[in-house]
This record gives C-alpha cells, sequence and structure tokens, in this order.
C-alpha cells in the first residue's frame, strides 16, 4: 500500500513540472512567414503551363499531311464543290463565284496538284452519267484555266453516279450529288 | 423397253475442252457430266406444229429412287430435281405440273391406268426421272413420254460427281427443251453483272437461274460494265483501280487481268464485235468529250468512229459487225443513233422520250433494246432498227435499265431501282422478250450490268 502511494505521488510531481516547462516556449514566433511560403507553393501548382498542341494549331495546316490540308481547305471555305443542274454540265454563275475561289486558293498553292471529281444524281443511266461526269470535271477544269491557273498539276475523273454525297430519293438530296468535288491529291515533286 | 435395246448412242462431250481446263470459273456449275447416253430413239415424233406459241403442260412426278443414296448423293438428287424443274418451268417451252399438283391422283403402277390419270390433268407429256447412285456416282436416267401415245420420245442416262448434280440437270433440261422446242436451251449459259454487295462494285458471274453467284474481280475500287467475249472465255470490263476509269480483260479460265485502254481520263462501255477480234467503247478526248473509238482486243489501232461536239458514249457492235449502235447527245438529250461499223451512215432510232441509253442488240439483229425514260423513271423499251417502230416493255415499278437479250433473243435482262423504306435497291431481273413472266435474279447489294453469256458449246 505503501508503494503505491508513493508512485502517484510522483506522477503528481511530474506532471505539474511539465506544465511549467511547456509554457515558456509559447510565445509569439515566424508562424506567419510559414503559412505565406505554403501560399506560394499553391500558386505555382496552378499555374498552367501552354501545352505543345496550341503551338501546333497554329501553324500552317496545308504544310501537313494531305488529309488534314483538304479538310482544312473545305472547313475554311478555301475550296469548294460546285453544283449543275440535272444532266447539264454547263457552269452556273453561283458556279463561277465559287470557281474564283478556289482558283485564288490553288494560286496560293501552287504546290498542289489538284484533282477535280465529277459527279451525277442517280436519275441518269449509269453510263451516261459516267461520260457526263467527265464533262462536269473538264467544264469545270477549263473554267479554272481560263483564269490563269496551269492545267498541268489539275487532274479530271469521273466517278458518274458511283460516289454519292448523299442517298436519298429527293431533290434535297440530288442536287448535292450533280457536283464538281476538289482534292488535293499530291505535292508537285512530292 | 430394256435399257440395253434402247441405248443407241453415246454421245460424245462437245464442252470437254473447256472442262479439262483447271479452274474455269464460269464452269464452277462443275465439269460436264462423265458419260451421257441416249436411252432410246424416239419412237414416235411429236406434233409440233402451230404449237409455238403455247405451253406444253408437262406432269413431273417426284424423282425416283432405286437402291440407297447415301447423304452426299440424296442432297445432290434433292437440287437435281429442284433444278430441273425450275429450267424447264423457266424456259417458256413447258407448262409443269410438280409433285403438288400431281398429289390429287392415286397412281396405279400400270403404266396404261397411269398415263390417263395423268392425262385427266390435260397433261400432254410426262417426265419420269430416276437416280440412283454407284460407286460414289451419281446417275440420273430420265424419260419423256408422249403420254396419247404411251411411248418414250426422249430419254437419256447421265452420270457424274454428285458436285456436279445442277450441271446434269441444267444438261438434261436443255436438251429436253431443244426437242420439243427445235431452240437450244439457257440452262448452261451464265450471266455477268456487277455488284456492291462486298461495299466495293466488282464484276460477278451467276448461272442462267441465278444460282452460283460468284465474283470475279477483287480490286476494292470501283469495278463495272462487264462484257462478254463471244468465245465466252472472257469478260472486258471497267475498273477505276489505277485511278481513272479505264477498260481491262480478264481471263475467265485463269483469273488473268489485263489492261487494254488506261491511258487518258476515261475509257468506259466497253462491247466486242461478234468475232471477238475488236472492241468499241467511249474514250474522253479534249476537254471531256467522251467519243466512240474502236480497237483491237489488244487495245493497240485505236481508231475514233465518232466526231460530235455532244456526248458520244455506250456503243453496241451489232451481231452481224456491219453497225454500231450508241448513245449521243447531239441534239440535245441521249438519245440512240446507229452508224456503220467505219463510223458512216448515221441514222436515229429513238425519238420517244427525252433521255435513251443503252442499246443491246437482238440476236439476230432485227431489233434493239434499251432504257427510256418518258414519265419519271425508265422503262425497258424495244425497237425495230428498220422500222424504227419501238414498244415499252415494262411498266414503272422502279427505274427499269439497262436491258441485254439472252442468246436467244427469248429473254430480256434488266436491272429495276426501287425506293423502299431502307433507301433504294438496283435488283436484276430477267422477262421474257414479250415483256411477261418476270423473275429476280438477285437480292444481296445493288446489282448493275447485266449480260448473258452465249451458248457454251
Amino acid at each position: 500500500m505503501y508503494r503505491k502511494s508513493l508512485v502517484t505521488v510522483w506522477v503528481g510531481v511530474l506532471a505539474v513540472s511539465l506544465l511549467f516547462l511547456g509554457c515558456p516556449k509559447k510565445k509569439p514566433a515566424p508562424a506567419p512567414e510559414v503559412i505565406e511560403l505554403q501560399e506560394t507553393v499553391v500558386e505555382e501548382v496552378e499555374t498552367p503551363t501552354p501545352p505543345a498542341v496550341i503551338v501546333d494549331e497554329v501553324e500552317d495546316p496545308f504544310s501537313e499531311d494531305l488529309e488534314t490540308a483538304n479538310i482544312a481547305a473545305y472547313e475554311m471555305g478555301l475550296l469548294g464543290d460546285v453544283y449543275f443542274d440535272f444532266d447539264k454540265y454547263d457552269l452556273k454563275p453561283e458556279a463561277r463565284e465559287r470557281l474564283a475561289k478556289n482558283a485564288e486558293f490553288m494560286r496560293a498553292h501552287p504546290e498542289f496538284e489538284m484533282l477535280i471529281e465529277g459527279h451525277c444524281d442517280e436519275r441518269g443511266t449509269e453510263e451516261y452519267n459516267l461520260a457526263l461526269g467527265d464533262r462536269r470535271a473538264n467544264a469545270t477544269k477549263s473554267y479554272l484555266m481560263s483564269l490563269g491557273i496551269p492545267a498541268g498539276p489539275i487532274e479530271a475523273v469521273s466517278f458518274g453516279e458511283e460516289r454519292p454525297q448523299c442517298r436519298e430519293s429527293s431533290e434535297a438530296c440530288w442536287w448535292r450529288n450533280r457536283r464538281a468535288h476538289f482534292v488535293i491529291r499530291g505535292r508537285q515533286g512530292g | 423397253m430394256t435399257r440395253a435395246s434402247k441405248t443407241t448412242a453415246t454421245i460424245l462431250l462437245t464442252f470437254c475442252v473447256l472442262w479439262s481446263l483447271p479452274g474455269a470459273a464460269w464452269s464452277q456449275q462443275g465439269p460436264p457430266p462423265e458419260a451421257q447416253e441416249q436411252l432410246s430413239d424416239p419412237e414416235v415424233s411429236v406434233v409440233l406444229e402451230g404449237r409455238q406459241r403455247s405451253r406444253f403442260r408437262l406432269a413431273m412426278p417426284a424423282l425416283q429412287v432405286e437402291g440407297g443414296l447415301g447423304p452426299q448423293v440424296r442432297s445432290a438428287a434433292e437440287q437435281l430435281e429442284e433444278t430441273l424443274r425450275t429450267d424447264l418451268d423457266r424456259s417458256g417451252v413447258f407448262d409443269v405440273q410438280g409433285p403438288m399438283q400431281l398429289s390429287v391422283l392415286t397412281l396405279t403402277g400400270s403404266d396404261d391406268r397411269d398415263f390417263e390419270l395423268y392425262r385427266s390433268l390435260r397433261n400432254e407429256l410426262l417426265l419420269r426421272a430416276l437416280v440412283r447412285q454407284d460407286q460414289g456416282r451419281l446417275i440420273l436416267e430420265g424419260r419423256v413420254y408422249d403420254l396419247a401415245s404411251g411411248k418414250v420420245v426422249l430419254g437419256k442416262r447421265y452420270r457424274g460427281d454428285p458436285a456436279i448434280a445442277r450441271r446434269i440437270a441444267h444438261t438434261f433440261a436443255d436438251e429436253i427443251i431443244l426437242y420439243f422446242s427445235g431452240r437450244q436451251g439457257l440452262a448452261l449459259t451464265s450471266i455477268a453483272f456487277a455488284s456492291d454487295r462486298s461495299s466495293f462494285k466488282e464484276v460477278y458471274l451467276m448461272d442462267s437461274d441465278g444460282a452460283n453467284q460468284r465474283p470475279i474481280t477483287a480490286h476494292k475500287s470501283i469495278s463495272m460494265s462487264p462484257e462478254w467475249n463471244p468465245n465466252g472465255r472472257e469478260l472486258a470490263y471497267v475498273s477505276y483501280y489505277s485511278g481513272s476509269p479505264s477498260i481491262y480483260l480478264v481471263d475467265l479460265t485463269s483469273g488473268r487481268k489485263t489492261p487494254v485502254i488506261t491511258t487518258g481520263s476515261l475509257n468506259i462501255s466497253p462491247s466486242f464485235s461478234p468475232d471477238g477480234k475488236q472492241m468499241a467503247f467511249a474514250r474522253s478526248i479534249g476537254n471531256g468529250n467522251a467519243e466512240i473509238f474502236i480497237c483491237n482486243r489488244d487495245g493497240s489501232n485505236l481508231q475514233q468512229l465518232t466526231h460530235s461536239s455532244g456526248i458520244d458514249t455506250n456503243p453496241a457492235w451489232s451481231p452481224n459487225k456491219r453497225e454500231i449502235a450508241f448513245t449521243s447527245s447531239r441534239t440535245g438529250s441521249p438519245q440512240i443513233y446507229i452508224m456503220d461499223a467505219e463510223g458512216a451512215n448515221l441514222r436515229r432510232v429513238t425519238f420517244e422520250g427525252n433521255y435513251n441509253d443503252g442499246a443491246a442488240w437482238s440476236p439476230d439483229g432485227t431489233r434493239i433494246v434499251y432504257a427510256s425514260r418518258r414519265t419519271g423513271s425508265f422503262d425497258v423499251a424495244v425497237a425495230d432498227v428498220v422500222t424504227l417502230e419501238s414498244r415499252l416493255l415494262t411498266n414503272g415499278g422502279g427505274s427499269n435499265e439497262t436491258p441485254s437479250f439472252s442468246p436467244d433473243g427469248h429473254k430480256i435482262l434488266f436491272t429495276q431501282k426501287r425506293t423502299t423504306r431502307n433507301g433504294t435497291t438496283t435488283q436484276i431481273f430477267v422477262m421474257d422478250a414479250t415483256g411477261g413472266n418476270r423473275q429476280q435474279l438477285t437480292t444481296q447489294g445493288n446489282n448493275s450490268a447485266p449480260v448473258w453469256s452465249g451458248f457454251k458449246n
């Protein structure tokens, strides 16, 4: 019993002395500095670094592969299709306007070899449409030549009704199939 | 009626030369039967006069089987029976009464009584076919009876591999058709066409009944417009596989492809001269002006036949080699013209309709069939090349185009484009040259430009 009470006393003394030992260290110290440092670290992490993709987007799409060049030329409106009336191959005024823009693009990119595809709607016969599509492609090519575009890098091919843009049987679809379509098919010397 | 006494001749196989060529594409029906024998001399000759316009009513009860058949031979026998019945029915020569129609009869087993029963259903002829197996080979014995006299008028025995059951049936059908109509049957002929069923348009062949459809090209491009060399061993066709539409030949025995005309932006619509030595086709010159040219089969000796500012295309060489029909827009709309094979003596053939194209000659050279647009869509029309009288053979139901004659001139192939809920579909049909009795031959993908081979000799 005596021993037990002695231990209790010693524990109590130790606890009181610890209280007195801790108190003098609790003074205002350089704590705000630590907080500031933490904030700086957070800011640095959140700062976006410019990704490599952005650099690519501003580059010239026409120096890229041909697929990119074709998509870009049509999306940017630098190239466009021209449309024809049924069983006709003469160029309407709006077609000539469109071809003037296409010619501008071809002048700006003399390195491109172009393919002009002549297409027809499904209402004619398959065989006759092959010859009609040839007329459409070549009428388009001739007009570009009259605008001063050299014939050399331009090839004309007829697809007749074999590659329709749209497959419904209505005029809403047919007019889109009676067209001359432009494809950048290569680079000269490349 | 013993078989031995009736057997008088063994027919030599006239097509054995073609048979010996390995892998012949057209002969995927198989080689000819190994043997065929005449079972009897006709004991009577059926009176044919005055019968050309009506059909013979022919009873064709179910195939008889002698002895047991292995499973392979049994299925070959079923195929044979079906093919034989279809060939005879479609020939236009017979009105076939099959087991269904004959099931009302209670047959006795005695010929005299049974023939009378067949006659009671207004049958004039009876075809009895018997099949048996001999050392893995299929043997067909067929006899055609004249029911009035009860005599056998045509008897044949064929022996061959069960794998060529369809070909055995076709051979027998053609014999029966020849005997009763005097004209060569079409059962062994083939049809070339183009189809996009593989998602690419390729050239295909099928048997004349629409069976056995198989691709001949695999360019994975656009391949179209097949035309038979009259020798039956090769096709000319158009393909885009080197970029622009060009003309090629495909040998149906070896499958080998040979370029014919590949220079220039457009070479289309080949048509062989009847001797197979030359080809007419349309070729673009200058600024996209299609003109009719001819050349030798190998592409040499190119000559321009037309010189007009309009489109000239789709030539068809006449069976007598002296003339070429073609389509020209020289007066504004596409119309059909005929010139002589040197390019002179041009005359216009079509005057009705604002769009006529795709002339194909009848084998006797007296008529052309073509696609004619008189209202909204095309119909098949036939015109007499002398009187220029024309009439329509189809009446709507879709756009009916690219007609061509069978080698006997009694049938016409054509395509019909229809708009369905799932978009447009183009299928190949065959009809009588008078416009009736229409049957559809294709169902897969879109199919175009069907052309019939000559007779397989």
